[in-house]
């Protein structure tokens, strides 16, 4: 038998690429097909795409809110404008940590370059925030109008949505190869919520502890909606801008990640 | 150009890795050392026992997987398994599984929307295209999946086992259809481990025995030496 020699010339996934059409169409029929699929399975179809949050949001209140600091209206909409981009936040990382996995006969059976299976699940999570947000601008205008600043909210949830894909991403990169990390990323995302500011007011902290907590991009994220719907004063930019630059260079790190291990994850699974 | 050489394997080895414990793993080479050229036009057939690294090579050919030796030479990226039921999700209906798998497989939408009434018509799912296919039968299941797959128009198409899916009558309507594309100039690859169903349809056969290329060459000698073999290697082989 001669002796193998190392593949010197093996075609990286991204040239195997065999559609005209590029992957767009297929992330966002899947992703939308998902979402009809999580409606069509449920007795009250798409009613729980409101429903569970409204669930979810509504035991924070209780136990926050009315608890914490005695209920009222602007308790209401200050825990609401932490829970709505928190909810989108952690829920599409916990998919989209899941998302090669999910995937596992699908990717056995059709080369898929593997950066598209997490944005399935962002379009997914992301028409249910867009929805979510959709009621609790209803909510805020009803209570105190609508102001100028609401022109910032598509770049702020841009800005979430940059962030959001660079750790589902990275998630989904890690996980099929270091399966325990899954663990540490559901305490990771518990942990996080309560120094994010969904309860609080950070800027309202000790200012050593504030300063601190300020590099949490999700403080900033939370802070820039809670500006614009809340004090109606547009969001601070450049501590947007910094988020999205943190985000755009995470994105790169994890599609680097998912390209290197693009031909190894379909391995993975089957030896799992 | 018919005949050029269109994927060459050079001693190709593909290894997984079995977590065997605590930071150990178990490294299993499913394929050995494999090398055969695949040429424009023609139909490989390959052939092999249960494990010997069949459905490894097809992945390996469809670009899903990299080789871990050896290497693997391409003049053309569209090459693609036969995948049935791709993606499919059984609360959605026929109609948008169809979209969904043909997206998949490399079609836009609206070439899918475009044939999706011949598509039905073939897979006799008139009634039931615009149900739900957790209602379906296996058989509704099947013949809706093969319709799909068969729409994609790869350079280089692969099929695992050529005889055909769904119910009887399917069976034989979709294994004519194989047969009929398989015919033509396309360039097929078909892994089988019953040789006498594809002995009449390849122009070369590729024997594989435990993740290692035994014989290249013209089909009924192939297919004899094989044969052989399983006798005298009884159930071991």
């Amino acid at each position: 038998m001669p002796a193998p020699r190392a593949a010197v010339r093996a075609i990286t996934g991204d040239r195997l690429s065999m559609r005209r059409t590029g992957y767009l169409e297929l992330i966002w029929y899947k992703g939308m097909a998902d979402l009809h699929a999580e409606a069509a399975r449920a007795y009250v179809g798409f009613i729980w795409w409101v429903l569970e949050p409204l669930l979810y949001m509504g035991a924070f209140y209780v136990a926050f809110g009315l608890g914490l600091r005695g209920g009222g209206s602007h308790t209401l909409t200050f825990l609401l404008c932490g829970l709505v981009p928190w909810k989108w936040f952690s829920s599409t990382i916990q998919s989209g940590s899941n998302s090669i996995q999910a995937n596992s006969g699908l990717i056995q059976q059709v080369y898929l370059p593997k950066y598209v299976l997490p944005w399935m699940v962002l379009v997914t999570n992301g028409m249910k925030f867009l929805i979510i947000l959709g009621l609790l601008m209803l909510l805020v205008a009803a209570l105190y109008g609508v102001a100028l600043s609401w022109l910032a909210l598509p770049v702020v949830v841009l800005v979430q949505l940059l962030l959001v894909a660079a750790l589902a991403s990275l998630a989904a990169a890690l996980v099929p190869l270091v399966p325990d990390l899954s663990l540490v990323i559901d305490n990771g995302i518990l942990v996080l919520m309560f120094v994010s500011g969904v309860f609080n007011d950070v800027s309202r902290l000790p200012p050593t502890l504030a300063h601190l907590l300020s590099f949490n991009p999700m403080v900033q994220v939370i802070e820039a909606y809670r500006a614009i719907l809340l004090a109606k004063a547009w969001p601070a930019w450049d501590k947007l801008a910094w988020v999205a630059l943190f985000s755009a260079l995470l994105y790169g790190f994890a599609l680097n990640l998912l390209r290197r291990f693009d031909r190894i994850y379909p391995k993975v699974m089957v030896g799992g | 150009m018919s005949g050029d050489t269109i994927i060459e394997l050079k001693n190709v080895g593909v290894r997984y890795r079995r977590k065997a414990g605590f930071m150990r793993n178990n490294a299993f080479w499913a394929l050995h050392d494999v090398s055969f050229d695949l040429r424009h036009g023609e139909t490989l057939g390959v052939i092999g026992r249960n494990g010997a690294g069949k459905s490894t090579l097809l992945r390996l050919l469809a670009g899903i997987l990299a080789p871990d030796n050896g290497e693997v030479l391409r003049k053309t990226e569209r090459v693609s398994l036969l995948a049935l039921q791709a993606g499919f999700i059984p609360a959605l209906s026929g109609r948008q599984n169809a979209i969904l798998s043909g997206i998949l497989l490399g079609l836009s939408k609206a070439e899918v929307e475009a044939r999706m009434d011949e598509m039905v018509r073939f897979a006799e799912l008139e009634q039931f295209i615009d149900e739900p296919v957790r209602t379906y039968s296996s058989g509704m299941r099947a013949r809706l999946g093969f319709t799909v797959a068969f729409q994609a128009d790869p350079d280089v198409l692969l099929i695992d086992e050529i005889l055909g899916t769904g119910d009887a009558s399917f069976r034989e309507k979709s294994s004519k259809a194989m047969r009929d594309k398989i015919a033509s100039d396309k360039t097929v690859v078909i892994v089988t481990h019953y040789p006498e169903t594809i002995l009449d349809l390849c122009d070369r056969i590729v024997w594989v025995n435990q993740g290692v290329t035994v014989e290249v060459g013209e089909p009924r000698t192939v297919v004899e030496h094989y044969q052989q073999s399983l006798k005298q290697g009884g159930m071991r082989a």
